[in-house]
């Protein structure tokens, strides 16, 4: 069975933001809202400080903590589609449970306060959706939580669900420089200007993704809490320094 | 009837009508700003999705299962000087956990929604859906045990068994809320197997603070007002017991942040450093709400004195309410990316209608509370029984 995963070489990755950018276009977000973020970092002081950054999705997990904590399976990892977790819209009550108990901080509650000003909700109201936005992706699936959410529930990254369950069967990869496949490529991974990210079927021998992973010894996050990524990382800086609170630096 | 429960005059009308306005009104307006503005009326973000709300409803849940533990004291575990308080406890359970219940149903995305998708689904391996059965099942059989109470039915095996049904719901309930924290291992200012321990004596703590403070609040703050055996407990065990629990509760707080000063953990060694002890707000709770009760209960001298049991019962209330909102918010001060555009801890402070959820919560607890002053009768316990000697003497 297909079991999607992306790969993230971080010495490729160049923090540009396109992926973060190109999420929020395809998926309608509201700002500040990302699904795909760049978080950055320093450590040390200056002249031998150094900047990392890390391009963060949900991980989809194998084990997500975030589905078994969801009261009422609004959450689910879906096996048939490549194992990825959704929001169910129509089931989710809006509890944050999920929040709490993913490790990666990949989950948002939009109805609430703008993280981005001006407050693009009342610029475009919505009826039934949060906002109302002159673009809206025609593929939303409120089942699967693709589209304008509506208020009160939780929202992530489905693996741009919507473009990679028409991808051919069977396929190995799916890549942006392969006109077979190109549609069906994530927009995070089909923007990538430096191509620091790789999707493929993890579960196939002869992905790109496996090759990679293998060879490059990919890692992934906080695997210590057994929620066990179908992201990896690949190259230095994926050692994510631990929080240091700004009042000791 | 008794005479010396001012709540049955006037006075606890007014109580009850002011107490319900007050709770209408707070709802109005939480409930207005939410149909307009949705939850942009609160504090809280996708970082700190948990805020005061939360707080108040684990505070309300927590002091219900306490009041639930007290009642056991002399309807389970045979302590007959705490049949006074059994039945007022009993009742306070209840309407606190509906005070409590309403705080959480304005504070969740969908509340209606819940009631079909939660039984539908049937998902087993959450924390909050067990939550959601203990704490039904937890008032299920509070309401019954009240009822029989009501019927005047003390000692029936029936009576006996809800009681006993009724005690394991409340260990139930509070244990498993507890444990949706203490399961969360990836925050670990939280993650604790020992977390319903800590929360089953700090929720003690705060039916005590409640069950005291709501007795002296029926008998005007008169002890002489109240009936000979009520007196006669306050007078006695109930300070002991107040300092017992507070005792342990100051213990326990004391390892928990002992460790967090200890360790290197940033989500624990942080949140304790530079989140609890930096804020003068929790630093007056503690020692002002926990602390200080617990050194006055702990003198023989003090812990009867009618005014100070009132006091402590309301610092302790402030304090313990405290304890759940740094409990809550702490566990995720700390962000879970520094890189999150968060370079310190995560700010929050509840907006105006997380306020007004809170004082509807508490409005709600005083109007019910007085209705039941009024309507039913708290005070009412079993007829003593007749001692050995009156039995042999009879004979
Ligand atoms: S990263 Fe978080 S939201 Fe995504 S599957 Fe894992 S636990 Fe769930
Ligand atoms: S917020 Fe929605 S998806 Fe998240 S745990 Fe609650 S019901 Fe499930």
């Amino acid at each position: 069975m297909t079991k999607w995963g992306m790969v993230i070489d971080l010495d490729k990755c160049t923090g540009c933001q396109a992926c973060t950018t190109a999420c929020a276009m395809e998926n309608n977000t509201l700002p500040g809202e990302n699904w795909q973020d760049v978080l950055y970092y320093s450590e040390g002081t200056y002249p031998t400080a150094k900047l990392t950054w890390l391009p963060r999705p949900c991980m989809q997990c194998e084990n997500p903590s975030c589905v078994a904590v969801c009261p009422t399976k609004a959450t689910y990892k879906d096996m048939d589609a490549g194992g990825i977790v959704f929001v169910d819209w129509n089931k989710c009550i809006g509890c944050k449970y999920c929040m709490i108990a993913c490790p990666y901080g990949v989950r948002f509650y939009a109805d609430e306060k703008p993280v981005v000003e001006p407050d693009i909700r009342d610029v475009f109201p919505g009826e039934g959706q949060l906002h109302a936005p002159p673009y809206q992706g025609p593929e939303s699936d409120s089942v699967r939580g693709i589209g304008i959410q509506p208020k009160g529930v939780v929202s992530k990254c489905t693996f741009c669900y919507h473009k990679v369950s028409k991808a051919p069967e069977g396929v190995a990869d799916l890549d942006e420089d392969n006109p077979d496949t190109k549609e069906y490529t994530p927009a995070c991974v089909r923007t990538c200007p430096p191509k620091a990210r790789y999707f493929g079927d993890l579960d196939n021998p002869e992905s790109e993704v496996n090759r990679l992973i293998a060879d490059q010894r990919g890692v992934r996050l906080k695997d210590h809490t057994g929620n066990r990524p179908q992201v990896y990382y690949l190259g230095s800086g994926a050692d994510v320094p631990a929080y240091q609170s700004p009042k000791k630096t | 009837m008794n005479k010396g429960n001012i709540l049955q005059g006037p006075m606890g009308l007014m109580l009850m009508v002011v107490s319900a306005i007050v709770a209408l009104a707070a709802f109005g307006y939480a409930f207005l700003d939410l149909q307009s503005a949705g939850h942009r009326s609160f504090n809280t973000t996708s970082q700190i999705p948990w805020g005061q709300p939360i707080a108040t409803y684990l505070y309300f849940a927590l002091a219900s299962s306490g009041l639930g533990m007290i009642a056991a004291l002399s309807l389970v575990f045979g302590f007959k000087q705490f049949l006074p308080i059994a039945k007022r406890a009993i009742y306070l359970s209840v309407v606190i956990l509906l005070a409590g219940m309403a705080v959480l149903a304005m504070e969740l995305g969908h509340v209606f929604r819940m009631l079909w998708v939660i039984p539908l689904n049937m998902q087993i391996h959450s924390a909050m859906f067990w939550m959601g059965v203990f704490y039904v099942a937890d008032l299920i059989f509070l309401l019954w045990k009240f009822q029989k109470m009501e019927g005047q039915e003390w000692d029936s095996k029936t009576s006996k068994q809800i009681g006993i049904a009724s005690f394991l719901a409340v260990l139930l309930a509070s244990g498993n809320l507890a444990l949706v924290f203490g399961m969360m291992s990836m925050r670990p200012f939280w993650f604790d197997g020992l977390m319903p321990i800590y929360f089953y004596l700090t929720a003690v703590a705060s039916g005590l603070a409640a069950v005291v403070f709501f007795t002296y609040l029926a008998y005007g703050f008169n002890r002489n007002a109240m009936p000979e055996r009520t007196r006669v407990m306050f007078e006695g065990p109930m300070g002991k017991l107040f300092a017992a629990v507070l005792g342990a509760t100051v213990l326990f707080i004391l390892v928990r942040a002992y460790t967090g000063f200890y360790t290197n953990t940033p989500e624990v060694n942080v949140v304790w450093r530079e989140f609890l002890f930096a804020s003068p707000v929790y630093q007056a709770s503690l020692w002002l709400g926990i602390v200080a009760p617990f050194v006055v209960m702990l003198i023989a001298g003090l812990r009867s004195n009618p005014s100070l049991q009132v006091l402590v019962s309301m610092a302790v209330f402030a304090g313990l309410f405290a304890e759940r909102y740094f409990f809550v918010v702490g566990g995720q001060v700390v962000p879970l990316f520094r890189g999150t555009w968060e370079w310190g801890l995560i700010q929050y402070t509840p907006s105006l209608t997380e306020w007004t959820l809170t004082i509807m919560g508490s409005a709600m607890l005083f109007a019910l509370y007085a209705a039941g002053e009024r309507f039913l009768n708290l005070s009412d316990m079993p007829a003593e029984p007749a001692t050995p000697e009156g039995a042999v003497a009879a004979a």
